[in-house]
């Protein structure tokens, strides 16, 4: 037998014992009868307030200790905006990078072309026949300056252009970054719904458990990493220490 | 030799890709996930497998597992390349049996020196 059917088989038996004492004129017996059925109305009506009450307390504690939110406001978004930040700082150094080889390029193609043209010309005059063996001798000197200029500034063009392909690499550690920022993004939306949705419903803790070796995406200054190593360096160091 | 590149990233493929070029190794293929690796990986004859970590379908750190659980590619020298520097992920994938380790950003010099570390060491018998 629950507390509620015992209250209303209770609340029942007055009720019967009111229409029985008014049916008998009995008005101070049924005045009390009636106080009786008030009274229990109002048992019942605090009951319902305690239990909610202590559904809402309850709610406000998981809320709490499911510290999402806090941890959203003091620490993820700020990080967010570190990491945006340096997106900005990456994609700015790797334009410069960029442009410092074409920049370093562009004179060494134009060296190369213009003397060969002028080299040409010299060459055609001598098929032509138009040449001394003085001037020749100069030519073949030139030639052979040349041959040599070209080797030096081929490899020296090779080498800038490859810092145009690696100036890239920032693409996809940008791209990493900006996919954290928007998962943070996501987070902070399913935590606003659940907000609004607290006024309704009890909040369900989250169930957060700590992975060692979750990916973290790259390192960002500003943003603590825990347990990041700096640089290759630092990486073959701690692979040879474990025998590796 | 056939080189396995995979990375969720089409730019870091290229630059690796390019960079093998540049070593002199021309015969590579692409994944753009852990998920589509391993069966590339089983079917074909591939000598060296070059990876990422953090891909969406299947990490980098699986993958290398996986590998060391078939029987067919569990000898196969597998490289990470990665953004990903925690010592714990370090230490997690020594212990999977990774055969080299780099953090990105790296440096042509840093990928040629790891190459030929593994490939040294395998020819030495170590």
């Amino acid at each position: 037998m629950t507390v509620e059917t015992v209250i209303n088989d209770n609340v029942l038996a007055t009720a019967e014992r009111l229409i029985v004492e008014m049916r008998s004129g009995n008005e101070d017996q049924a005045a009390k009868a009636l106080d009786e059925l008030v009274r229990a109305r109002e048992v019942s009506l605090f009951q319902e307030i305690g239990k909610l009450t202590r559904e809402f307390h309850d709610a406000l504690a998981s809320f709490r200790v499911d510290s999402r939110v806090a941890d959203l406001a003091e620490k993820d978004i700020p990080d967010a905006r570190e990491r945006l930040n340096h997106v900005i700082t990456m994609t700015q150094n790797a334009a410069d990078r960029t442009m410092s080889a074409v920049e370093h390029s562009l004179p060494l193609v134009e060296d190369i072309a213009n003397v060969a043209v002028n080299l040409r010309a010299q060459w055609q005059r001598f098929q032509k026949r138009e040449m001394n063996a003085q001037e020749f001798r100069e030519l073949a000197k030139s030639i052979d300056v040349f041959l040599g200029t070209t080797e030096t500034k081929s490899a020296d063009l090779k080498s800038k252009l490859n810092d145009v392909l690696m100036a890239q690499d920032f693409q996809d550690l940008t791209g990493q970054i900006i996919k954290r920022v928007i998962t943070l993004v996501e987070d902070v939306e399913a935590n606003l719904v659940n907000l609004i949705k607290l006024s309704s419903q009890k909040v369900v803790p989250a169930n957060t458990h700590y992975d060692a070796i979750k990916a973290e995406g790259p390192v960002v200054p500003g943003v603590k990493t825990d347990g990041a190593v700096s640089g290759q360096d630092a990486v073959d160091d701690l692979l040879l220490s474990l025998g590796f | 030799m056939k080189i396995l590149i995979v990375d969720d990233f089409s730019t870091m493929r290229r630059i690796i890709k390019n960079l093998l070029r540049d070593l002199g190794f021309n015969n590579t293929s692409e994944a753009d996930d852990g998920k589509t690796a391993l069966p590339m990986l089983k079917a074909g004859d591939f000598q060296f497998l070059i990876t990422d970590w953090n891909m969406p379908g299947m990490q980098g750190i699986d993958l290398l597992k996986a590998v060391r659980a078939d029987d067919k590619l569990k000898t196969l020298p597998v490289m990470l390349v990665t953004a990903e520097q925690k010592r714990e992920q370090i230490v997690a994938a020594a212990e999977a049996g990774v055969n080299g380790y780099i953090v990105k950003p790296f440096t042509a010099a840093t990928l040629k020196e790891k190459i030929d570390k593994i490939f040294a060491r395998i020819e030495g018998g170590a």
